[in-house]
Order: structure tokens, then C-alpha cells, then sequence
């Protein structure tokens, strides 16, 4: 049987897969009228499916986070995507990961955890496992 | 009204607003998921677990999302009404918004603490630098309305020669503050008083909130310019060559709108740009994180470097005049605090730098994304 | 929760109706419920103080009419429930402006100032607070019995059509519908016109006119012209988007088979400072003349009196709309000119002019009140009321500001709000007679509408803050 939160994105792309639980949101996602933003969310690993993170609790970049997934990409942020709705914190995703988003975005990054040190990575692929 | 008339009405607007949750649902239902209004009760009742659930509930709506670009386009159609954050100039130019009111609107009260205070976060980020030996040179960047005021409105041509945006204020109490700030209003008025002679291409795109290509080219010369008269920067040795192009490119104000008539009416814009090579390996110019020079930036210094066609932006420009490749943080909207974020948790882009240049463009001074807060250095 | 979004238009309104029609019995508990949770949309705990100014009146509304009750009983059960409602208004709203004014003189004497508390505004607290005290007010003065029920008191007061933006309404207009009233095809199709042209009046007329307005009370220095037509934009949006909210309200009430009084009738109109507060906010101005200007004594006291009854009912007026200076001073300059009309016998001084001058000139008095109501800060307002007439000097970014308003929308708004606002014919005689060619012409109005509210960005109404 097909595990919720799985399909052949997930399980492809990206280097790392995962799934975690989304801790905060630290501030409201800014506008995206002009601009499209990757903001960094706090998330604690549940499971690692692929590759290797940095601890339990991580940082993940994701694109424009007040859109669905299925309808942020855009002609600046490369192959992203999910079936992931809206970002409310305590759901589980299961996220397609690069590390780090330095290598994968060059647009603006909003990181209200920009004191603690660590790996930010770059959620390729986000779809909802469980709310 | 007759009775059946009353019911036939009745019936309308009911249906009008039952068919909208109702066919949602259906749908939501459809695609395998539970309808998204259901998670109002998955959630406690707080006011931003609702205000997030109001959010959901009109970002889903297949109505909302299919109905707003053929109303978006009818004003526009009717009404040249191109939607709340633009502004339709004359002959063809739009502007955004926050541009305008940047300049338009009063100043708020001088607040001595961040993050409302661009004085008091530039000094200290100065005072920072200059404490590990490291110079620091602002440019403040004008907005397009500054430097194009009279393609906004007919008014404005009345105030050409006065024409001064209260950025000038910020670079005169920088410049008090003995931080090194660079006045590229003089720059575009010279090279507008030029332009009129010469008819040279305009320093701006008249679709895009940004410079165009030969202005990237100019300015990299006159920063240049400075940083060699000021002595922080000196010559290197790598040879760079310019290859001239043309590209067409859609402005963000079009694509921010995102009314479809508008995108009808307003083809995409051709622009020239210069794209620098290394001229001994041919490959594009490229960053080189060892460089003494840093630059930190918005999108002024994204457009044409790793945007279409790429190596053709300020950037590549500045390193062909100092024959050097320079290292770079580039954060669109957020040269006031997020890129200094940014550079605070990459200690490695901070060794062993000699300068910094800074640029953010004058709105973000009231509405840069997250203020400008105090951010510190990363450790040496 | 606001009439004019996705939630309320389309989840809210077609559940409440639904589950409303098919009750048999409890409609007024029904009522009552979906009310709290409209009010609690915005923040939860402000429905807790709600029910607890609900239950106060209830409580003291009961005592003044137990039979047992002494005169002084009576009395103290009157002067506790309006204390406790003014407490918490004052609490509520006035608390960080009287801090904020006292820090500044009690240093002065010596005296250490105030903490300054993080009060937050609970919503419509100004409407509710005045519809409660009111039924207190009533039930002591023999005008009403007590409610028959908390359940119908608290439906009086929580009713979501009119609970944070008014009509004002008194208890002795809902007490006997909430007891019995008819549910008809006619009332309930009247009551959709009604909300379909308030809906219009706030999503197409309103917020364009609030976007110029917005940016021309924003501007540092605006031209002469340019200040004109900022303050011509905020009294066509502030008289749109209360009249659109209140007929919007007038229309729910009566789809759920209640009549509430109207609340304007066609203030721009008027000939007069007198005769504006006739037809502008009439719940509010004949809440004041009833509980406030007949109690201290109304034109009963001889002139002098009644000239200052008149500015300080006003003043109390002008506080009630908000905790600021501004509308302190608009309250005054509202009560002055009302008391010099009542001097004059209540002539104006252009009183020679024709019609359409003494409407002009009135209106003109009213916009240079919408000033000082929409200023921020007396500052502000007397900046903006220079430029209005020349006074001040211009810096060259002003000259941008025309292109921002003078676009061809807000032209064509500006011109229909114009012709609205200035023509004889009131929304509630014209849907009197609801037509079915007038039905025909607002159910596109209504969608199209619908379609414009999906492309602007959340807008609530103005009357919220108060």
C-alpha cells in the first residue's frame, strides 16, 4: 500500500529524504508580491529515508511558503514542488532535501534563526504525511 | 415584485453563495482529500489558528483563484486599473507601488532604536567592519521613480530640476556619521540630462522596478571609480572581455500583477546587456569567495548576474573595471537586515575581506523586509 | 469576522441560514451562538467580555423590574450596570490615551506616572457597550419590561448583522420580534437587496475611494488639489462603508426576519450641520440626544444651556468614535457649529443661498471634519488642512502623488460616488419597490462584486475600530 506522504518525487529528488515534524513558524511568511522569498522553518526529523542530516532538529528553506507546493515553482527556483496545501505547524512532512540552500537558491532567504549555527537545507519536494 | 419573482431572486443569491463551499468541497473531496474547511475543527480556536484557516479557506478557492484575472483584466481593459501595487506611467512605464510612496508619503517619526533607525544600523555595521579593518562604502540605490519621476506622471516635469528624494537626506547624515556613502542621484540626473541629448537607451526598463543593462554597466564604472580614488580597492590582473546581447525579458511589475491583459498589452521588453567573460579561459564571470571585496546587495545586483543572461550584472561589471572576480550575498528585498543575516552565519565569506560595498534600494529604508535590526558579525 | 470576506460570505451566511430555517425552535439561542462565534472569530476571550457586559444588564435589568424592588435598590442596580458598561468602555478604549496624556502632566506635579498597559481594542465594544446600557436605561425608565430570557438579551446584544458597526439598535425594537416575528419571501428578498447594494457600496465604491485617500493623508505635502480630492475620497469611503456596512446589517437582520432601523438617509445631502446629523449615523446621534442630551437637561434649560448641552454631547460624541485628540476636536467643531445653528434658530448663515450652495457649503464643512477624523494626530490633521488651502509649501516628490491617484478607476469611482451621493433617491425607496428589473440588475451586481472582492486584499470596515 502507498504510504501517505509518498510518491515518486519524494522518493527521487534530492539528495536527502525525510520525514519531520514542522516546529514553528517564527514569524508570519512576508508578501510575495515583488519577490519571492525561501524562508527557513524549524523542523524535528522523525525519520530519515535517504542520506544523512545534521541532528534531530533542522533547518529547511522552503520557496515561497504561502503557496501550495504544487504551484510555488516559478521560473526562479529550479524543479520544487509537493502536495503539501499550507504550512500549520505540528504536520509531518515528508521533504525532499538538498543541503545547503546556499547552492540552490541565490534569492532572498528569510532566517529568523540566522544565530544558530547549522546546515540550512532546501526542500525540493514537500508533501503532507499527517496533520 | 411577484412572488415567484421573489423566490427566482431569492433562489439566485442563495445559490450564488451555496454552489461556491459546496462544489469546493466536492472537489476537495475528488482530489481524495477532506474538505479544507473541516480543519477548523482539527485546530484549537485561537486567533491565529484562525486567521491561518480564513488564509487556507480563500488561497484554495477554485472560484477565487479562477475568477480574479478575467475581473484583473476587465479593469485593467476598462479602467487601465493594473491592480494594487502598480502604477501605469506614461508611454508604457509601470511602477510598483511602494516606489512611489517611498517618496510620496511623510517620513515616520525619527526613532532612535532599531529596527526603524537605517542611521543607527548602518553606523554600527561600519563601526563593526572597521573594528576587524575592513572599509565600508553604502550606495543607497535610487528607485525608479526617482530617476524617472516625469514618466510616472506629466506633473512631474514641472519639478525635473528640483526633483529630490528624501534618500538624499539619509546620504547627507551618513556621510555626517563619516560613512563612506555614495550619491547616485547626481550619477542619473548627469547621465538624464545626457540621455535627452544623446538618446541613449533609459537607465531604467519601463516594466520592471529595476536598472537596465547599460545603467548596471555605467555605475559599475563610477563605483570603480571611487573605490580607486578612496585607495580600498586597487587593480588586480584578470582580464575580462564584454560580449553585447540582447535579450527580452517580461518586467516583475507585469509578472507581480499578474493580470493577463496586462501581460497582452505590454509584450515582453528587450534588453541590451553585457555579459563579461574571463578573457584568457572564455568561461563567464564568476564569484570568488578568497576576493578582498564583498559585495552585499538586493535584486539591483541579482538582475542579469544570476538572472538572464547571467555574469552581465553589477557584479561581473564592477570586477571586469577592477580586473578582480569579488565575492557576493545577494538577498532580493532584504539588503536592509536579511542579507546581513545571511552573512552572519557564513563566517567564510567574511575572511579576509578588505571592503564592503553595500547597496539596498531607497524604499526598502521604510519597507525593507524585517527592518534594520542589529545583526552581528560572523566569529573571525 | 467581516460581511465582506470569503469566510463569511460563502461558509458563515449559508450555514447559519441553513441551520436557522430548518430549527423548529431555539432560533434565538441559534442566533445568539452563531453570533459569539463571529465575534470570537477576531480574538475568542472577546466574546468572555461581551457576555460579561450581557450578563451585568441582565442581572441589573432584573432587579429594577423585580416588583420588590426599592427606589434605591433600583437606583444602584442603574448606576451599577452603567458603571460597569462605561468601566469596561473605558477600560478598553480609553485606558492607554488617559495614561498616555496623564505621564505628560503628572511629572509636573511631582507625581510618578502611570504604567502604560498593552491594552488591546476588542472590537465593536463602543456599539455594544451602548445597546446594552441602553436596555438598562429603558427597562428603569418603564419604556420595556426586563428580557424575558438571558438567551434574549444576549441575542439582542450579540446579533451578528449589527453587533460591531451598528445601527445602534435599542432593545425595544428587537424585544418583541425576538418574541415572535414573521419570517416572509418579501422581507427575506428585500433583505438580500439591501445586502447586495451595502456589499457593492463597500467593495466597489469604499475601498478604490480608501486607496486614495489612503495615499493623500499619507503624503508628506500634497498640493492644494491634490488634498481636495484626498478629502472628497475619504467622505465618499467613509460614507460608503458605513452606509454599506449598515445596509448590509439591515439586510441580514431581515433575512432572519428582524426590521431594524436605517441608518442614514442621504447625510450628503444635507442642507445643514443640523440636518447632516439627522440623516448621517442616526442610531448614534438619537442614542446621544435620548441618554445623553434629554438627561443633562436637552433645550429645556434655557439657551446657554442648551448650546452647551449640545457641545458636549457632541464632545462625547466625537470621544466615543475613538481615544485620540482628533476626535475630541471633531466632536467639538461639530458641537459648536450645531450650537451657533441652534443661535441662529437653527438657520445657517448661507441659509440665502439656493439648494444646491447650502448643500455644497454644508458639505464642505463636513469634509473639513473628515480631516480631522481621518488625521492621525492634530498634527497631521492641521498639515493636511493647510495644504487643503494653500498654506503650506511643496517638496518636489509631492508632484508623484498624481500619478498614484488621478488613475482613470479612481476618476470614474470618484464620479459615481459623486452622482450617488448628490441625487435624491434613497437605496431603501428604491428597493421599497423591488422590481424584478431591479432584482435582474443586482444579481450581476452581486457577482461581479464577488469577482472584485477576490482581487483586493482584505479591507475591513472603517466603523470597526470604533
Amino acid at each position: 500500500m502507498k504510504q501517505q506522504g509518498t510518491d515518486h518525487e519524494v522518493t527521487t529528488l534530492g539528495t536527502i529524504e525525510i520525514s519531520a515534524r514542522l516546529l514553528e513558524i517564527p514569524e508570519p511568511f512576508p508578501p510575495n508580491d515583488l519577490y519571492n522569498y525561501a524562508y527557513i522553518l524549524k523542523y524535528h526529523v522523525i525519520k530519515v529515508h535517504r542520506g544523512n542530516v545534521d541532528g534531530s532538529d533542522i533547518f529547511v528553506a522552503q520557496y515561497n511558503p504561502l503557496k501550495p507546493r504544487s504551484s510555488a515553482r516559478d521560473e526562479f527556483s529550479g524543479k520544487i514542488g509537493g502536495s503539501l496545501e499550507a504550512f500549520r505547524v505540528g504536520d509531518v512532512h515528508r521533504m525532499a532535501l538538498e543541503a545547503s540552500v546556499d547552492d540552490y537558491w541565490m534569492g532572498g532567504i528569510i532566517d529568523m534563526y540566522f544565530k544558530q549555527a547549522g546546515i540550512r537545507y532546501w526542500a525540493v519536494w514537500t508533501n503532507l504525511e499527517s496533520k | 415584485m411577484s412572488r415567484r419573482f421573489q423566490l427566482l431572486f431569492s433562489g439566485l443569491f442563495l445559490a450564488t453563495i451555496f454552489i461556491v463551499p459546496l462544489s469546493q468541497a466536492g472537489l476537495e473531496i475528488y482530489q481524495g482529500q477532506l474538505p479544507e474547511f473541516f480543519d477548523v475543527f482539527t485546530r484549537v480556536p485561537k486567533r491565529v489558528n484562525l486567521r491561518t484557516f480564513e488564509t487556507n479557506i480563500e488561497n484554495r478557492s477554485v472560484y477565487a483563484t479562477a475568477v480574479r484575472p478575467w475581473i484583473q483584466s476587465l479593469l485593467f481593459m476598462a479602467l487601465r486599473d493594473p491592480g494594487e501595487k502598480a502604477l501605469l506611467g506614461r508611454d508604457g512605464w509601470l511602477f510598483y507601488t511602494p516606489d512611489v510612496r517611498y517618496l510620496v508619503e511623510n517620513k515616520p517619526a525619527e526613532s532612535d532604536t532599531e529596527p526603524e533607525n537605517p542611521v543607527l544600523a548602518i553606523t554600527t555595521f561600519s563601526r563593526q567592519l572597521s573594528q576587524r579593518g575592513i572599509h565600508l562604502i553604502v550606495l543607497p540605490m535610487p528607485g525608479k521613480p526617482s530617476v524617472y519621476p516625469d514618466e510616472l506622471t506629466h506633473r512631474a516635469h514641472m519639478h525635473d530640476h528640483d526633483f529630490a528624494s528624501p534618500t538624499r537626506e539619509l546620504i547627507s547624515s551618513l556621510q555626517t556619521a563619516g560613512v563612506e556613502t555614495m550619491d547616485l542621484y547626481e550619477t542619473f540626473l548627469s547621465l538624464r540630462q545626457q540621455h535627452r541629448l544623446d538618446a541613449v537607451e533609459p537607465y531604467y526598463l519601463a516594466q520592471d522596478t529595476h536598472w537596465s543593462g547599460t545603467a548596471v554597466r555605467i555605475i559599475a564604472h563610477v563605483v570603480a571609480r571611487r573605490l580607486l580614488d578612496l585607495g580600498w580597492a586597487q587593480t588586480g590582473s584578470t582580464e575580462y572581455t564584454v560580449n553585447s546581447m540582447y535579450l527580452r525579458r517580461r518586467g516583475d511589475i507585469i509578472r507581480m500583477a499578474s493580470v493577463p491583459s496586462l501581460t497582452q498589452t505590454f509584450p515582453a521588453e528587450e534588453v541590451h546587456c553585457f555579459q563579461v567573460f574571463d578573457k584568457e579561459t572564455r568561461n563567464l564571470y564568476k564569484d570568488d569567495a578568497r576576493s578582498a571585496i564583498l559585495l552585499l546587495g538586493d535584486s539591483f545586483f541579482r538582475m542579469y548576474e544570476t538572472d538572464e543572461p547571467t555574469s552581465a550584472g553589477f557584479i561581473a561589471h564592477l570586477a571586469r573595471e577592477l580586473r578582480t572576480p569579488l565575492t557576493s550575498i545577494v538577498n532580493d528585498g532584504g539588503a536592509s537586515t536579511l542579507v546581513r543575516q545571511q552573512l552572519s552565519r557564513r563566517s567564510d565569506l567574511l575572511r579576509g575581506k578588505k571592503l564592503v560595498i553595500w547597496e539596498f534600494v531607497e524604499r526598502d529604508i521604510r519597507f525593507g523586509t524585517d527592518g534594520w535590526k542589529y545583526v552581528p558579525l560572523p566569529r573571525d | 469576522m467581516v460581511f465582506t470576506t470569503h469566510i463569511f460570505l460563502f461558509y458563515f451566511l449559508p450555514l447559519v441560514l441553513v441551520i436557522y430555517y430548518l430549527l423548529p425552535r431555539y432560533r434565538n439561542a441559534f442566533l445568539t451562538i452563531a453570533s459569539y462565534i463571529f465575534y470570537g472569530w477576531w480574538e475568542p476571550w472577546f466574546v468572555l467580555l461581551m457576555m460579561t457586559s450581557t450578563i451585568l444588564d441582565y442581572v441589573c435589568g432584573g432587579i429594577i423590574a423585580s416588583p420588590k424592588s426599592t427606589p434605591t435598590r433600583r437606583r444602584v442596580a442603574l448606576v451599577s450596570a452603567i458603571m460597569g458598561d462605561v468601566g469596561l468602555l473605558a477600560f478598553f478604549k480609553y485606558y492607554a490615551f488617559t495614561a498616555q496624556n496623564l505621564n505628560r502632566l503628572l511629572p509636573m506635579l511631582g507625581v510618578s506616572s502611570m504604567p502604560l498597559l498593552q491594552v488591546t481594542l476588542p472590537i465593536g465594544i463602543s456599539f455594544y457597550t451602548f445597546e446594552s446600557m441602553s436596555y438598562t436605561i429603558d427597562v428603569y425608565r418603564g419604556i420595556v419590561p426586563r428580557a424575558q430570557s438571558f438567551s434574549d438579551l444576549s441575542c439582542f446584544v450579540s446579533l451578528f448583522p449589527h453587533l460591531v458597526a451598528g445601527p445602534i439598535v435599542r432593545y425595544s425594537v428587537i424585544a418583541r420580534q425576538l418574541a415572535s416575528r414573521e419570517h416572509t419571501l418579501k422581507k427575506f428578498s428585500y433583505g438580500i437587496a439591501l445586502f447586495i447594494l451595502g456589499f457593492a457600496k463597500k467593495i466597489l465604491l469604499a475601498n478604490p475611494m480608501g486607496v486614495v485617500a489612503d495615499a493623500t493623508f499619507a503624503a508628506a505635502s500634497p498640493l492644494t488639489v491634490d488634498a481636495w480630492f484626498g478629502g472628497f475620497a475619504y467622505a465618499f469611503q467613509i460614507y460608503f462603508d458605513f452606509s454599506g456596512y449598515s445596509d448590509m446589517a439591515v439586510g441580514l437582520s431581515r433575512m432572519f426576519g428582524l426590521v431594524i432601523p436605517k441608518n442614514f438617509a442621504s447625510p450628503y445631502l444635507a442642507e445643514s450641520i443640523t440636518d447632516f446629523w439627522r440623516r448621517w449615523h442616526i442610531s448614534l446621534s438619537t442614542w446621544l440626544r435620548d441618554y445623553l442630551y434629554v438627561p443633562l437637561g436637552g433645550n429645556k434649560k434655557g439657551l446657554r444651556r442648551t448650546y452647551l448641552n449640545l457641545t458636549i454631547v457632541m464632545l462625547i460624541g466625537g470621544l466615543w468614535h475613538g481615544a485620540n485628540w482628533t476626535f475630541v476636536v471633531w466632536g467639538a467643531y461639530h458641537g459648536l457649529l450645531l450650537a451657533f445653528e441652534r443661535w441662529r434658530g437653527k438657520q445657517t448663515i448661507y441659509q440665502w443661498l439656493p439648494k444646491p450652495g447650502r448643500v455644497g457649503i454644508t458639505f464642505v464643512l463636513v469634509l473639513i471634519s473628515w480631516v480631522l477624523f481621518r488625521a492621525p494626530n492634530l498634527s497631521l490633521a492641521w498639515s493636511y488642512l493647510e495644504a487643503m488651502f494653500g498654506a503650506r509649501t511643496h517638496v518636489s516628490c509631492s508632484a508623484l502623488l498624481a500619478g498614484e491617484i488621478y488613475t482613470p478607476h479612481n476618476l470614474a469611482v470618484m464620479l459615481l460616488c459623486v452622482s450617488l451621493s448628490f441625487q435624491p433617491i434613497e437605496i431603501y425607496d428604491w428597493l421599497e419597490h423591488l422590481s424584478w428589473r431591479r432584482a435582474l440588475v443586482l444579481v450581476p451586481l452581486f457577482l461581479f462584486t464577488i469577482g472584485v472582492m477576490f482581487t483586493q486584499t482584505f479591507n475591513p470596515f472603517l466603523y470597526f475600530q470604533f
